[in-house]
């Protein structure tokens, strides 16, 4: 469910966030922000703090973004895995992204129950002499406790709406949002007992050897100065090199599923 | 395993309040897209870097991928950058700076260079790296998470210090690191008292004068590292060449230090084809340089070893010098002879040397570069390549920016010849031509490295050719054989020489070998002196040799 495609990624961005796509053809997408989204990516503050105290309406600007490596050279900003923009676009859906809670869209005008899911991705980040990223989507059923670890693979083509459609009625959940967590964050640490820790091993030996060299030289001096200066040249070391995980929060939410598809996960 | 686990706290509060609120909620595709990017931007692997391929428009070599691969892999981060000049120590800085930004363990920096280069720092990393550099000047920066490039002077001056040194910096950076090899300058002080994670010092002469240098330099990284300064200078002395002959103090910097030499980079250097081209000067034109040396050797004027070499150029050279001694000088000795001399030249047929360019150019389509040493066989070869139907345009120091432009471009498109004296330094870019003729060869190696390097760099995609014209049976041929050959000029790029010769204090080997010619009774004289010069150079190369860093990947 990773980006295949940056153009398609672009187009979307902007089309949910309101902004009218002028010209979209091979790699080259021309858009009309919104006064909002030009706050949010086109840098300029003071623009919009003096047209909003002159109480003018502003004017946003259009931009002109190119995919195809190939039309670099044409006017427009390049969009590439690495380019700024594309960066601080990632960073507003940190924010604009992080919490939500989404009905599936049902029709057919029957009445149907609505099975609440909660749903957590994780990153999970290794850090010891050198650092790693593991990514982790749960999907927990807040009823009957089942647990999903694909959980976005799976509900990436299920239309979700904000809103419960017509004749949908929701579920309560069993087991409370906060002791969901908590199975999360259980299920983690388990998890995390089965997986290769080679990486942490070799961590602790590279403290090892470098408090030797350290030792090896501060030892054989009887300074008083000496013997602050290995104190703090070995917190230093431990800071960088001590393993430990860290588990952050990309985003997460309450789903609500019909019946159906919620079974067909847990299957 | 103890493994320290920190678990998120805050989001669950957070999402609680927000469902006890009702919102404001996220909908399906920012939410999916927020999954996405989070995606986009993790490194799944411990090692490797990721930062090239955020990098497209930029093409690094491989020694500065892998130098920033070692530096994060196997140094964490703490190290000195030593690549001889020109290999591209910002580059490789910029990647390992880069690399820990992508991996979200650096956010805030500071960068103290030179201050004429704080301008040209921030344009690199910002171009080539994507990465925000701000210069401190548009306004008080420093307690802020970003990338500050600032000059050190400005970072030490009481209002700013005080602040800065109260600051966790996750990356610091000091370029041009030899100017802190002295550990009781204020600038080394500050910078010691730096709080940091990461730090990158750059340097391409990590140890200038004493091994104490680079004691200085370790301590900043990792204080204690070669213990304090007088068990240091107890255990290893001040002689810096032990930093190449110690195996254990090797050992040690090693760990602390990637130098990349030019030979050792792995750059795919094209081929260096280096030939001599022996020439035999036609029996009038022996005759002539055997009589010049007659009567050169007779006047005690200095540069009177300079005409019997510009012989062996071309007799307008020659000639032109003669004349303009005769007429500035009243009272030379033997000056009816050196006007005799002048109808001798006259007589001379066409240069050896020229009548050789002409074979070797004539029937090929491949661009040549020609270099002389003198202005006027400069004009006579451009005159005498024109007589055969070969263009040409001459080159010089002198000429004024726009015409050294001019000149090129018709190099590049129009003519098949350049011929230059001097190139004057100004690098111009003549990798699309691989042919050089060394029409005569200075005296001075460095000069040789220098000509050779405006076609044999980056960007050089053919092998070069490069052929040095000497004169069998004159002093071309003694500095040619015993010189150059034997401190294997050819071979190598020079690299090290200049550091060799000031070591030998010899400022300018081409007055030394003047010298030479000049002192000797006899040409046996001249040789053996010349024989001499070149061992004690090879003796040092050898020395120098053992400047081997090669191990440094190889261990890894």
């Amino acid at each position: 469910m990773a980006i295949e495609n940056l153009h398609d990624f672009l187009t979307d961005y902007f089309t949910a966030n309101q902004c009218e796509i002028i010209e979209n053809q091979n790699g080259k997408l021309l858009i009309q922000l919104t006064d909002k989204m030009d706050e949010l990516l086109m840098n300029r503050p003071f623009y919009w703090q003096y047209v909003k105290k002159l109480g003018y309406p502003g004017e946003p600007m259009k931009v002109t973004f190119i995919t195809n490596p190939e039309r670099t050279e044409e006017d427009g900003e390049w969009i590439h895995f690495g380019s700024p923009r594309i960066h601080q676009i990632f960073n507003t859906l940190t924010s604009q992204g992080k919490f939500t809670k989404l009905f599936e869209k049902v029709t057919g005008g029957q009445r149907t129950a609505m099975i609440p899911w909660l749903v957590v991705n994780v990153k999970i980040s290794y850090n010891g002499k050198h650092k790693k990223d593991e990514v982790i989507s749960i999907g927990l059923q807040l009823i009957n406790g089942a647990m999903h670890t694909k959980m976005m693979d799976e509900l990436t083509n299920i239309p979700f709406q904000n809103s419960i459609s017509d004749f949908c009625y929701t579920l309560t959940p069993i087991i409370r949002l906060r002791s969901g967590f908590q199975r999360i964050n259980n299920y983690l640490a388990n998890y995390l007992e089965t997986v290769d820790h080679s990486w942490a091993r070799e961590s602790w030996d590279h403290l090892e050897e470098e408090k030797i060299l350290l030792e090896r030289f501060y030892f054989e001096s009887e300074d008083s100065e000496f013997e602050n200066r290995f104190e703090h040249e070995l917190k230093d070391l431990e800071a960088r090199f001590k393993p430990h995980i860290n588990i952050e929060v990309i985003n997460g939410g309450l789903f609500y599923l019909s019946q159906l598809k919620s079974n067909r996960i847990i299957i | 395993m103890n493994i320290q686990l920190n678990y998120d706290e805050q989001f669950i509060n957070e999402l609680d309040e927000k469902l006890n609120q009702d919102g404001p909620f996220s909908s399906w595709d920012l939410f999916k897209m927020s999954y996405q990017s989070c995606l986009a931007t993790v490194t799944t692997e411990f090692k490797g870097l990721t930062a090239p391929d955020r990098l497209p428009h930029v093409n690094f070599l491989d020694h500065q991928l892998e130098c920033a691969q070692q530096v994060v892999e196997e140094m964490s981060g703490r190290a000195i950058l030593a690549d001889e000049v020109g290999l591209g120590k910002t580059i490789e800085a910029g990647l390992i700076l880069k690399e820990y930004m992508i991996r979200g363990l650096v956010k805030k920096a500071l960068i103290l260079v030179p201050a004429s280069l704080v301008n040209q720092w921030v344009k690199e990393l910002r171009e080539k790296f994507y990465i925000p550099a701000i210069s401190h000047r548009k306004r008080p920066v420093w307690d802020q998470n970003n990338i500050v490039i600032t000059s050190i002077d400005t970072a030490k001056r009481p209002q700013h210090s005080d602040i800065i040194l109260e600051q966790e910096y996750d990356f610091v950076l000091i370029d041009e690191a030899h100017k802190l090899k002295n550990h009781k300058t204020k600038n080394y002080q500050f910078v010691r008292s730096l709080k940091k994670k990461y730090c990158l010092l750059l340097t391409a002469t990590p140890v200038q004068n004493k091994l104490t240098d680079i004691f200085n330099l370790v301590s900043i990284l990792k204080p204690g590292y070669l213990g304090n300064y007088d068990e240091f200078t107890t255990q290893f002395g001040r002689d810096r060449k032990k930093l190449f002959n110690d195996a254990h103090l090797k050992q040690l910097i090693q760990k602390v230090m990637v130098r990349n030499r030019r030979q050792d980079t792995g750059i795919e250097w094209t081929k260096r084809n280096v030939q001599t081209v022996w020439i035999e000067f036609s029996e009038k034109e022996l005759e002539a340089y055997h009589q010049l040396n007659q009567i050169t050797s007779d006047t005690s004027n200095f540069s009177s070893i300079t005409f019997t070499r510009e012989l062996c150029s071309s007799r307008e050279a020659c000639y032109l010098s003669l004349k303009k001694l005769i007429a500035e000088n009243e009272n030379i000795q033997n000056k009816d002879d050196y006007i005799e001399f002048l109808k001798t030249i006259e007589q001379l047929p066409h240069h050896a040397k020229a009548e050789k360019v002409v074979d070797l150019i004539k029937d090929k389509d491949e661009k040549f570069i020609i270099f002389t040493e003198y202005r006027a066989s400069q004009l006579y070869l451009q005159w005498y390549l024109q007589q055969h139907g070969i263009t040409s345009v001459p080159f010089r120091g002198g000429f004024k920016r726009g015409k050294k432009d001019w000149m090129r471009q018709l190099f590049q498109n129009n003519v098949q010849v350049l011929i230059a004296t001097e190139a004057g330094g100004e690098g111009i870019n003549l990798q699309f031509c691989n042919n050089m003729i060394n029409y005569d060869l200075p005296w001075n190696p460095m000069r040789l490295e220098q000509r050779i390097g405006r076609i044999h760099r980056f960007g050089q995609e053919e092998d070069v050719n490069i052929f040095n014209f000497a004169i069998k049976n004159t002093m071309e041929e003694h500095v040619l054989n015993l010189l150059y050959e034997k401190i294997e000029l050819f071979e190598r790029v020079v690299g090290n020489l200049d550091a060799i010769l000031a070591d030998l204090k010899i400022d300018d080997v081409e007055e030394e070998i003047q010298s030479i010619f000049k002192e000797s009774g006899s040409v046996g004289e001249a040789k053996i002196k010349l024989e001499n010069l070149s061992s004690v150079i090879s003796y040092a190369q050898q020395n120098y040799g053992e400047e081997n860093w090669d191990g440094n990947r190889e261990s890894s």
